[in-house]
């Protein structure tokens, strides 16, 4: 009997990948970087980094600190704005062996529209994310995605604009991240991302001074796994758009935790900054997996985590 | 600068040694004969850790010769710490070589070398090259204190004089090396490593000296291979180094910030803005 190698391929609404890992923004370049080290016919996607109307510097230095079980960072969307990246950058990824999704980032709902009219022409890019949620901008970057009528207003406006699957990417920073992603889902968006950075500072403790130029930074990494997987597991509940799943995944085990979670995708970070092979490795591990369990496909582990528990123990003395 | 870094891969590699030349300064020696092959002045590695329980760690590759390259670099973290805990035997993947190292190919006679503290480091095979080409070569290397003035006596094996400065007067002069720069004879042209302050004051002395100075620099890295832009520094947006990014009718800058892991790590001094 020949057993069929389970098939790790996904979908973003129209987007189909092969493989059902997404490079995270702004952690992986144009994937033109990585090249030399990894494989990109083994991923599924690169999420370019985010590009904004006008040229940006980006923040001032230090951008990066490391810290425990992660990092925080504070680049502060640095790129050369739409026009410029549309003339002399976007045609150079066309050659990828993987998906592109670009990503848009804005200060006002004009801009995230303005933008993906601008790319919806653009086939080298097969999605777009909006990134309605960076946390290192001065001015209101990640208001938009803080506020469930704002993000709805984005995504709506952005939806009038390409017919391209729309991934929108949610913040961690709020106090109910479904009623966000339920706006988002009614506006247009295909697919959820789940989620960006959670805001945090560090402070040397020799100057007195905060680690980060920015003051404050996002933080990625193992450190925010747990905040992540339950993200995408209440988001799950909330919405019926896939969730790509995302923060602090380095291993196969912490990928499964996503997909059973309710992630369809997921996406690497800072895992790349540790090994550049980790990507390749999750999705071998994860087709053995799969296989391992008789499973023929990703989509039988996709939300399946179960959180029907039996009786609590019942201690002696425990009356409740 | 001079090379590019597209030799770089991952490589398995095996420490043939490790030893620590001070307390807290480890030298840990791989067998990577590919690495060595491909590796230029200035450039660096990231080395990915054997625990898989951290970012990788960037490092200056020290020296290059034959199937071994060195790392030299000093404790300061639980990053640095794992790789000081290697043993004979044990395996290291590295990502190397990476970044644009020094121009060595100048005809400059006299050369001075400047290095601070752990920037030794960087600029052994530079010193190696510009003695093998028949340049003068004066090494200004400065530390805290006499025991971290570590392995000098490769600099003059390699044919330099070294002027050695401690910061405490435990050995050489006392004070800073570059107090020492300033106060010798004028270079045809200067290379350094070392703090930033350090480097901005080699960059001054290299001003008032009227001569071009190339400055390896050092900054807190996050993927270390040009994805992330996390390592960055103003620099003059006419440099040959400096990233695609729109002039100012086009609402760009003149001053761009460069990535230090991809366009530098060494760059001219004259073209920085910091």
């Amino acid at each position: 009997m020949v057993i069929p190698t389970p098939s790790i391929a996904t979908r973003l609404g129209a987007l189909e990948l092969e493989y059902p890992t997404l490079m995270g923004s702004g952690c992986y370049g144009s994937g033109e970087e990585y090249a030399p080290f990894a494989d990109l016919s083994m991923i599924g996607a690169i999420v370019l980094k985010s590009v904004t109307r006008l040229p940006r510097l980006g923040n001032a230095t230090p951008r990066l600190v490391h810290t425990p079980a992660g990092m925080l960072n504070a680049i502060g969307l640095q790129n050369p704005g739409i026009e410029w990246y549309l003339a002399r950058e976007l045609h150079k990824y066309a050659s990828r062996p993987c998906k592109i999704v670009g990503s848009v980032a804005g200060f006002s709902i004009d801009d995230y529209a303005y933008i993906c009219e601008r790319l919806a022409a653009r086939d080298e890019i097969s999605a777009v994310e909006l990134n309605v949620s960076c946390p290192n901008v001065a001015s209101e970057g990640e208001t938009f995605g803080c506020d469930p009528g704002l993000t709805a207003k984005v995504v709506r406006a952005a939806r009038a604009t390409t017919d391209k699957p729309l991934i929108v990417k949610l913040s961690p920073n709020v106090t109910d991240i479904t009623a966000v992603a339920r706006e988002a889902e009614a506006a247009g968006a295909d697919a959820l991302a789940v989620i960006n950075t959670v805001r945090g500072m560090a402070i040397d403790v020799e100057t007195w001074r905060p680690r980060l130029g920015n003051i404050t930074g996002g933080l990625s990494g193992p450190a925010i796994r747990p905040i992540a997987v339950l993200a995408v597991y209440e988001v799950a509940q909330a919405v019926k758009i896939p969730i790509v799943g995302q923060g602090g995944i380095e291993n196969l085990s912490d990928a499964l935790e996503f997909f059973l979670a309710g992630a369809a995708a997921i996406s690497i970070g800072t895992a790349n900054f540790t090994d550049p092979r980790i990507p390749e490795r999750i999705a071998s591990e994860l087709r053995a997996y799969l296989a391992s369990r008789n499973l023929t496909s990703l989509d039988e582990i996709v939300g399946k985590a179960n959180v029907e528990f039996a009786t609590p123990h019942q201690y002696e003395g425990d009356e409740g | 600068m001079a090379t590019l870094d597209s030799h770089a891969r991952v490589h398995a590699t095996t420490v043939i040694e490790r030893r620590e030349l001070a307390t807290g300064v480890a030298l840990v020696t791989l067998d990577a004969p590919e690495l060595s092959a491909a590796t230029r002045a200035g450039q660096y590695l990231m080395a990915i850790p054997p625990s898989a329980q951290s970012a990788a760690t960037a490092l200056a590759i020290y020296e290059a010769e034959g199937n071994l390259a060195s790392i030299l670099f000093f404790i300061t973290g639980k990053r640095t710490r794992e790789l000081s805990e290697l043993r004979a035997g044990d395996r290291l993947d590295v990502v190397g070589p990476l970044g644009n190292g020094f121009d060595c190919s100048s005809d400059a006679r006299d050369v001075a070398i400047v290095a601070g503290g752990v920037g030794i480091a960087s600029v052994l095979l530079c010193a190696r090259s510009l003695c093998r080409r028949g340049a003068r070569v004066r090494l200004f290397y400065g530390a805290r204190t006499r025991e971290l003035l570590v392995d000098a006596q490769r600099f003059a094996d390699a044919g330099c004089e070294l002027v050695l400065t401690t910061d405490d007067g435990t050995f050489g002069e006392r004070g800073y090396v570059t107090a020492a720069l300033a106060r010798a004879r004028k270079p045809d042209e200067i290379y350094a490593c070392g703090p930033s302050p350090m480097l901005r004051a080699v960059a001054r002395i290299a001003g008032e000296f009227g001569v071009r100075a190339q400055l390896a620099l050092e900054e807190t890295f996050g993927c270390g291979v040009g994805g992330c832009w996390g390592c960055v520094v103003p620099l003059i947006g006419s440099s040959a180094q400096a990233p695609s990014f729109p002039p100012a009718e086009f609402g760009g800058s003149d001053v761009v910030y460069a990535r230090i892991c991809k366009e530098g790590p060494v760059f001219w001094a004259d073209e920085l803005r910091w």
